[in-house]
């Protein structure tokens, strides 16, 4: 079973965009973020569940869900919980869901220490087919454009200890 | 979002929410500086910036070094490679969702129509 590419792209500093067609009609792709026992079967990344998942699909309202790992093979991740809201900002069906993600614990407290990201979902049709664009933007936390800006940081001290010892040579 | 989140990750983030403490990792970045350096540049007095670099030192954002009688500061890039992996493992976690959608409504689709009961997955 041939897969659809994923097409990535970064916009900007911080804005990540994944692109993905989908062999489905676009009303069909839209309820699988809108339904919660759609979601319970494919939001888990490889490994993880959704043992519960909550939509308030309105804007302002709230998506709350937990994420369990049920493969043994993920070592220390195997058994963790990971709880995660979203906030519907805007929501036109079929056309575009935008919504804030945020950490979360089991009573639907945001953690203000994690970042935040704004995703902007974008399902257009194709002939039958769907496109879906999904923007993602680090949207709290400025310490993580800094360290998206650091790509390079391991370079540069590496640079520094040549540097250093170089004139530990020369001395 | 995915559950594997270093550790060190939230550590950076609350540590850098500071924003004194983010425009010393900034300055840093240029090279390593003593803490004379760092308070001059950045217009602290020099107690604020050893209060600000010592909360650096024990999240592991930096390390201080003696040479004869200065200490010197410069960045660890370990915690800040694990946030780059943190941002990595997001695009990662959205593939592998958007892989497990495409086998659900291919699903659900061979369900809708029984020409293609074949290519139904029996849960």
């Amino acid at each position: 079973m041939s897969r659809n590419a994923i097409v990535s792209r970064v916009e900007g500093e911080r804005v990540l965009v994944l692109e993905r067609i989908f062999d489905a009609p676009r009303e069909l792709v839209f309820q699988m973020f809108k339904e919660p026992e759609h979601l319970k079967r494919w939001w888990g990344p490889r490994g993880w569940e959704v043992p519960v998942c909550h939509i308030d699909f309105r804007p302002e309202g709230v998506w709350h869900y937990c994420m369990k790992c049920v493969d043994q093979n993920q070592g220390e991740f195997y058994g963790m919980e990971s709880w995660g809201k979203g906030v519907y900002e805007e929501i036109d069906e079929p056309n575009r869901i935008v919504y804030t993600d945020y950490f979360s614990d089991a009573e639907g407290n945001a953690n203000a220490e994690m970042p935040s990201t704004r995703v902007t979902l974008e399902f257009i049709d194709q002939e039958g087919r769907t496109k879906l664009v999904n923007r993602a933007e680090y949207v709290s936390a400025e310490a993580l454009k800094t360290v998206m800006d650091m790509g390079m940081l391991q370079g540069i001290t590496e640079t520094w200890d040549r540097l250093e010892e170089r004139l530990n040579e020369l001395k | 979002m995915s559950g594997d989140i270093p550790d060190m990750g939230m550590t950076t983030l609350g540590a850098l929410a500071e924003p004194n403490r983010l425009n010393i990792v900034e300055l840093l970045r240029e090279g390593p500086l003593t803490v004379g350096e760092i308070a001059e540049r950045l217009g602290l007095r020099q107690p604020q910036a050893s209060k600000h670099l010592k909360v650096l030192s024990e999240n592991g954002i930096v390390e201080v070094k003696a040479e004869a009688n200065r200490r010197i500061y410069r960045l660890r890039p370990e915690p800040f490679q694990a946030l780059d992996a943190w941002v990595k493992s997001f695009q990662r976690v959205m593939e592998e969702r958007y892989d497990n959608l495409e086998d659900y409504l291919r699903e659900l689709q061979g369900q809708n129509r029984p020409e293609q009961m074949h290519e139904n997955k029996e849960e």
